[in-house]
This record gives C-alpha cells, structure tokens and sequence, in this order.
C-alpha cells in the first residue's frame, strides 16, 4: 500500500510539473509575459524596472525555472483590479467556493445515491421513472438556466428565498461560514441546489446502473439463499459494490463541481473563486487566471490522487495486487 | 411417506418472456428424505437449476410458479409471505452456487458476510456469531479459521472459497442444502476432495442434499437416488445402482453412453444425436421424441410419470423393463 | 424482411421507441425552423431598423407598433423575441454542429492513430487526452476563451478543444479491441498505406460507438456555447446565439420580466433534451451489451 501510494504521489508531482510548463507556455512564451506582469497602465520605466526584475531578458528555460521557483515560494504576484497579492485574494474567496461545492456534492450524494439505488432495485416502478425522468432533465438542462428558474421562482415570485450573495456569515475555525448562521443558509440553499443538480443526475444514474448490474449477480442471489433482507442486502451488499465507481465519480465531480461553480457564483453572485475568476477575464486581470489555473490543476491532481488512494482501500483486489 | 422432509408435487415454473410463455420447470414431482443426498442431472437449460430456485422461492422475474407444490416437513412453502419465505431460506434451506468466485462478496471480509448470514435469523453477540463462524469453517476444513475470518474471499483459493460457501450454507443448521454444481468451477482434484468432505459432512450433521449437476459421474458419487430432468421435465427417477445398471428411458441411457467409463478406450464416445429442444418451442408430446431412436407414432402424446416400485420414468417404450411389468403395460 | 440493410435495420429499431421518435421529429422540426428563420420570423431582429424602442420589453402577446403580435414578447431593445430565438436557435445549431464535426475528425483520427501506432506515440496520447478528461470541459473552454478573445472562431476552437478528447478516447478504445483482429493484420500483409487501413478498415468499424459520443457532444457542445455566451465568453453581440439572449435577459428577470430569460432557455432545452433523447436511443441500439 506505501508503494502504491508513494507511485502515485510521484506521478502527481509529474503531472503537476507538466502542467506549470503549459501555462507558462500558454501565458508567458506564446502570449505577451509583459502584458500578465505588467498593468497596462503602468509607466515605461516600472515597465522596464519589471522586465528586469522578472528576468524577461533572460533564455527562455532560465525564465521557466523561475517562475516555478516563484510559484513554489508562493508567490503569484499582484492583482491589477485589486492591488492585493494574488494568493492572499484567491484564498480570501477560497471558504465560500468550497462552502457551495460541498454543499453541492454532499447533497447530490447523500440524496442521488439511495434514489438512484431505489431506481435500480425497483426499475419499472412510477416513482423510478419520475427520478429517472428528473435526473434526465439535470443532465441535459445548462445549469445556468436551472439557477435563472430558481431566482425566478423562489425568490423572485415566491421571495421565499434570497436571489444571491453569501448572507450573514460567522467564524468557525478562523474562516467565514455561510452555513453557520440562519440567514447564511438560506443563502446558501439555491446556488448549492443549483449547483448538484448535475451531480444529483449523475448519482442517480450511477447508483442506478451500479444496482442494477449487481441485483442480477450471484453475490445477492446467494445472500438471498441466505435469507438475508432486501434491506440489508441493498445496504450492505450492493451499497458496498458499487461504492467504487461511485467514490471515483465522487472525487472527480469535487473537482468539476468547482469548475462549474462558475456559472453558479456567477448567477448567484456568490463571492466565491470562480466569479472571481469570471471578473478577472472580463477585466483581463491575468495573474489571477495564471494562478486560479495552477490552484484548479493543483486541486485537480490531488483530487485525483486522493481517489486512486481510496479507490485502493475500498476495493481489497486492488490493494493486494498493487502492493504486491 | 410422512417421514419425507421436501415434498415437491406438480411443480411448474413459468417464465413470460418476449418470445412467449415456457415452462422452464413442468410438473416436477419428488421428494427428498432426511438425511438423503438426491442427484439432479439435466443438460444446461434442462431447468435443474430453475427447480432448485423454485425450492426456495426465488425465481427472478419474469418467471414464477404457477402450479405445484413444494412442502417442508409437510408445510407448503408455494405461496408463503416475502417475509416467511426469507426466514426459511438459509436456516431450513439453503444453497451453494456454482462459482464461489461469483458468489462471495468481493468487498467484504468472509467475516462480515458470515455474520450477515446469521443476523438474518437470530441477533447473536458480536462473540458468539464469530465463535460460531469460526466452528463452522473449521469444520469445512478451512485451516487456522480464527485468523482468516478476516480475510477477503480474494485471498482464498477457489477450493477454499466453495468451503467459505458451504460454511455459509451451514451457519445457521439447514435441514437441506440445494448445491448447484459446487464443484463445476474447480479443479478435478479439489472436486474430488469437496465431494466426499460434503458427503460426510451430511452424513455426519444429517442435512440433506439437493445435488445438481450436469455430470452424471459427479451426482452418481455422492448421491442415493436420482433424479433426471430433460427440457423442464423429470423423466426418470430412482435409487442411483439401479438407474445406472438399467436405465429405463432412452434419454438416460444416451447419457450413460456418452460417459468415458462405458466406451472402450481409444474409441469415441456414444453421443446423442441432436440437441435439446428450445423450451419456447418445444415438440409435442414427449420432447426427447426427435432425438429419440426408440421413437414411435404414440410419442407425440406426452407419456405420463409412470412409478414402478422405487422408480419412476416418463416414456411410453422404456428400455430394461422386467418382463412382467412390461406385459402389464397396455 | 426484404429490407435488410443495416440501416433500415436500425430505423426498424429505433420507431418501436415513442419518446425516441418523438424526440427525433422535434430534432429536425427545430432544425427545419433554424434554417428557415429569415424566411418565417416575424422580423428580422438584427436590423436595427426593424426595432421600436417604444416596444421594448413587453409581456407576451403585445401587438407591437408594427401591427403584428409578439407571441413570446419582446426583449430591451424591443426585438420580437420568437425572431430572436429562431435566430438565435440557428447559431446555436450551427456552432454545435461545426465543433461537434471537428471535435470529430480530430479525436477519431488521433485516437486510432493512437491505437494503430501503439508504443510509446500511443501512451503519450493515451496519456495526454486523459490527462485532459479528468480536466472539465467547460474549465478549459473557458480558459480558452478568454485566452483567444471573442468571436466564432475561437469559440470552436474553445469547444473542439474541451470536446475531441471524448471522440479520441472512444475512438482508441474501439479501434484497439479492432486492431488486435486478424482482418487488420490482413490488410497490413497487402500492400496497403498504413493510413488507408485506418481510413478504410479500423475507423469504419470504430463508427457506432463514435456515432454515440458525437450525438451526445453536439448537445454538450450547444449547451456549452450557450453557458460561455452567458458568462461573456461566446460569441459576440452581433451574432447573438440562446446562451446571449438569455444573458441579456436575466438583469430584467429581477423586476419579473421572465420572457426575456425564459423563453430562449426553453427553446434551448427542449433542443438539448430532444437531442439526449435520441443519443439514449442510438446508444441503446448500437450497445451490443444490452442486447438479448
């Protein structure tokens, strides 16, 4: 298992490596470096004071090493629009973002999976059908127009609901939480719904798909011989076998839920990373995107590690086999 | 005969697919003793396994019993309750499968699905279930069973994975064990070893068998009697020497011929002509007919299940009849 | 049964599913009214001429000052907006389309290719659009969006870009189960060009399941256009697809204007749902798994 994990974690610093020399490429060699460095409103002498500093002068592989030696101390530089150091702003948005896409993913599981589960034991059933139907819709309506229906509905005809930002928010381990406070939840509450409905309809094909396959093995036949309930058969049976293709989509849809967490703090004005992201491109404040890319590739990789670990644990074939 | 523990009368399991209706199991009837180890044979789709599923009240499906019975210690089991029929599975009767690769949960430990297996009939201590685990797969032969109870059926060899099956089947002291084909998936020689184990292991706990195979030498073995299945029907029974030494209906004596043991060494094996008939399509009267080489023109009407003393056979010319009875027939 | 070519085979099939045909015939009524917008649209909604401010945002079925009835009411600048959707739905269509080709070509040729070269070439592809697939597709769009600015051809370029992988990866993992049958063998013993036995033997029987990934990514592709014109990242204002209709409508959804908003949102759902519909069918029919 400590092999595997050391495999895997080497791997991950490989990827990452990779990924740092394609957004240099992409932003630095192939487009204007000046222009990601520099505002353009800045002077020609902080111009050439920059170019110096930054060491465009210097060959191309000299200027690679240094902006990941940069990125490894930490440094991302300087926002244009905000004039606050980059991380420092990335990580000021960074709580509400992962606020909205746990909310998100934990509800679309927590729901998705035991109606995609009922979906798959009872598939010809009218209650089935009506969560296949709904989880059809969630897969192919954009988001953006489910999060339009939602403000129109909830808060602007119902006004049950507040239409967007994060609410009253408190602190809990040294970060602002909207889901602490009353009025933070309602807040909270669209954009989150708006934001697992995709995953919500992936859960419930999974899990459906998953428990379909298995109710038809040997393993519940013989669990059935045994006379053991449908309920424990389906909870712990079943639940268990088709939680790996399901922790997988899990772990992978964190990352995609973040990804897609722009269109819904966009709609929802949530302050959150991604509508800075969207802000940033629209006022072409680029060291911010350089480096919302390499914290998003950053995440990624370890999303991904952090499955294929799981992924191991759960599944005891594999653990054995890689380990030996 | 009250002294029988399984009793299964005119059992017909129907299965209502797109191609139409089919009797994958028409009008079985037989019964099992205590004790007694019965040998099913029947070519794959002959409806063996499909009977043994019936027992238990679990065709998936689209199939279902529609008529018959099948009584346990002379209470009927066709039509009891989802929750009856669940608490008599596993502790009056249970099943062993074919693959045991298949059939053990991957994803657990041979422990947790043990344990599974006993709190579906009585809430024991977390203690005692593992003391009781512990005894049962030491007497399946799994060696130092205190420590492998933890292990993933992965970890087993396939032989020892059909003895954690097994040990399953007995947690919770059936009276009958319906194994379909428990050896087919094995090496010979573990066969070999697992059918006699399992032979005294009935013996000496007193369960009965259920033994289905397609292997007539497997089932001759290890069973007292047997039973012959052709195309959803039982189409000769009796004890087990007497069948093999003259078998009445063509069928089975077809099958006899096309074993190693009969055929001189060198020369080909005896087959059958042709191939079981498609159970949506099945030829009127007997369904062997076709392939048949004793067929006449009153086998198109389906010969009924004559008994004679211990035997029991379905065909209107069977073969090795004593004189006097054959005289009798009309 | 004379008719049995594959194809009409398959269209046997496909009418025995009711939703699917359905489906199928709001796809080509949706298409038919796409293509023949400039002919059927009450206006032109992109001739400023056409437009009367005093008609601006009006609920639906206001008779406009132009004498004709705003079915689905007008948007800010007093555009019919049934005209702007039909317009509308013909971008949207079209660039769903031309990415979705793209995308294509590109992932099935570098996807075979792949499996045919095999090796390392083969590895490094493998490992590259995998790479890519665990990135999201709208994440990368974006990024490329806002790295090539505005305008149609970037934004193609932005979703071949988030979209051939999917075609790449289908493509190798068929034409790898193809390449390792005799008949490729066969064809290399011949004389044949390497990339004739790709072209003219392994793709071919690569199709269905690509067939099965393009229906599916086509409704990605328009769906993904729609959400990057929403954030400001599509196409520009003069070639306003759904995703720009509804993004111009939705500072008006707050004071209960919903039309603007919600009707170019509902012509681009039932296009995608449509689409889906069919792609679930196709799928099913060509998925040998689920045959009995």
């Amino acid at each position: 298992m400590l092999g595997f994990v050391i495999q895997r974690v080497l791997q991950a610093l490989v990827v990452m490596l990779v990924i740092s020399a394609l957004v240099f490429m992409g932003v630095y060699a192939v487009g204007n470096p000046i222009d990601v460095l520099i505002s353009p409103d800045a002077t020609q002498i902080i111009r050439e004071q920059t170019i110096r500093a930054y060491g465009l002068d210097q060959p191309l592989w000299k200027q690679y090493v240094d902006f990941l030696s940069r990125l490894l101390s930490g440094n991302f530089g300087r926002s244009f629009v905000y004039n606050m150091p980059v991380l420092d702003l990335i990580f000021s948005r960074l709580p509400a973002t992962i606020e909205l896409t746990l909310a998100a993913v934990f509800g679309a599981t927590l729901l998705g999976v035991p109606l995609g589960m009922y979906a798959g034991y009872r598939p010809d059933s009218l209650i089935s059908k009506s969560i296949m139907a709904v989880s059809i819709l969630g897969f192919s309506v954009p988001t953006f127009w489910i999060g339009l229906v939602l403000i129109f509905t909830f808060a602007v005809t119902l006004g049950w609901l507040p239409a967007g930002n994060r609410g009253d928010t408190a602190t809990l381990f040294g970060v602002e939480w909207s889901f602490v406070t009353w009025n933070g939840l309602t807040h909270l509450f669209l954009p989150a719904l708006n934001l697992s409905l995709f995953k919500f309809a992936m859960m419930v094909r999974l899990a459906r798909a998953g428990t379909r396959e298995t109710m038809l093995t040997d393993t519940v036949k013989f669990a059935r011989a045994a006379g053991e309930s449908e309920w424990t058969i389906l909870s712990r049976h079943v639940l268990r076998l088709i939680a790996i293709p399901i922790v997988t989509v899990f772990g992978l849809e964190l990352g995609s839920t973040l990804a897609f967490a722009v269109v819904t703090e966009t709609i929802f004005s949530w302050p959150g990373v991604g509508k800075l992201i969207i802000d940033s491109i629209a006022t072409l404040d680029r060291p911010v995107m350089v480096a919302y890319l390499m914290l998003v590739a950053f995440f990624f990789i370890m999303i991904n590690l952090t499955v294929d670990i799981a992924y191991a644990a759960l599944d005891p074939r594999l653990r054995t086999r890689r380990a030996s | 005969m009250s002294s029988q523990l399984l009793e299964v009368a005119g059992l017909t399991t129907r299965f209502e697919t797109r191609s139409g209706a089919l009797n994958a199991v028409e009008d079985v009837s037989f019964s099992v003793a205590e004790g007694e180890i019965v040998g099913l044979v029947g070519e794959s789709g002959s409806g063996k396994s499909v009977t043994g599923f019936s027992i238990l009240g679990l065709v998936d499906p689209p199939g279902r019993i529609v008529s018959g019975s099948v009584k346990l210690n002379g209470r009927e089991l066709v039509g009891l309750s989802h929750a009856d029929l669940r608490s008599m599975r596993g502790r009056e009767i249970a099943m062993v499968f074919q693959d045991p690769s298949a059939t053990l949960n991957p994803v657990l430990t041979i422990g947790t699905q043990m344990r599974l297996a006993i709190a579906a009939h009585e809430s024991l201590s977390e203690a005692a279930a593992t003391a009781r685990c512990v005894d049962v797969l030491t007497i399946v032969g799994i060696p130092d069973a205190g420590r492998r109870i933890e292990a993933y059926p992965h970890q087993f060899s396939g032989g020892m994975r059909q003895r954690v099956a097994i040990a399953i089947a007995l947690l919770n002291r059936p009276k009958l064990i319906i194994c379909d084909e428990p050896t087919t998936a094995l090496d010979v020689s573990i066969q070999a070893q697992i059918l006699t184990e399992m032979k005294s292991l009935a013996a000496r706990l007193g369960t009965a068998m259920i033994w289905i195979s397609h292997d007539l030498a497997t089932v001759s073995s290890v069973a007292s009697r047997l039973l012959v299945m052709y195309a959803g029907r039982l189409i000769e029974t009796g004890p087990i020497a007497a069948v093999l030494r003259q078998p009445h209906h063509p069928y089975t004596k077809g099958l006899l011929n096309s074993l190693p043991g009969v055929a001189e060494p060198g020369q080909d094996l005896v087959q059958i002509p042709g191939s079981m008939p498609s159970l949506v399509n099945l030829p009127e009267g007997c369904s062997f007919r076709p392939r048949c080489t004793h067929a006449e023109d009153d086998c198109t009407l389906l010969p009924a299940f004559t008994t004679e003393g211990a035997r029991a056979f379905r065909c209107h010319h069977p073969l090795n009849l004593p004189v006097s009875a054959s005289e009798a027939r009309p | 049964m004379d008719r049995s070519t594959p194809l009409a085979r398959f269209w046997d099939e496909f009418r025995t599913n009711r939703v699917a045909l359905v489906a199928l015939g709001v796809v080509l009524l949706i298409s038919a009214l796409a293509i023949a917008a400039p002919l059927i649209s009450p206006q032109n909604p992109y001739d400023l001429a056409n437009l009367v401010l005093m008609d601006a945002r009006r609920a639906p079925g206001f008779v406009g000052s132009k004498g004709f009835t705003h079915w689905l009411g007008t948007d800010a600048q007093g555009r019919d907006l049934l005209s702007a959707i039909l317009y509308g739905l013909r971008i949207s269509i079209q660039i769903g389309l031309i990415a979705g080709a793209i995308a294509f070509a590109l992932g099935a040729t570098l996807g075979a290719f792949a499996a045919f070269l095999g090796g390392r070439i083969e590895a490094l592809i493998m490992r590259v659009i995998d790479l890519q697939l665990s990135f999201p597709a709208i994440l990368l769009a974006l990024v490329l969006a806002a790295l090539l600015g505005q305008g149609k051809w970037p934004l193609i370029t932005a979703l071949v870009t988030a979209q051939y992988a999917y075609f790449a990866r289908t493509a190798h993992g068929a034409a790898s189960t193809e390449r390792s049958k005799d008949y490729v063998d066969a064809a290399l013993s011949t004389p044949l060009k390497a990339s004739r036995v790709v072209f003219r033997h392994i793709l071919p029987n690569c199709l269905p399941p690509l067939i099965v990934v393009a229906t599916v990514q086509v409704a990605n592709s328009i769906a993904l256009e729609a959400t990057l014109s929403f954030l400001g990242l599509g196409l520009p204002v003069t070639e306003p697809s759904l995703g720009m209709l509804i993004s111009n409508g939705f500072q008006y959804m707050l004071s209960g204007r919903y039309w603007i908003s919600i009707y170019p949102g509902v012509a681009l759902i039932i296009l995608i749902v449509a689409i889906n519909l069919v792609g679930d069918q196709v799928r099913d029919q060509l998925n040998p798994r689920l045959k009995r």
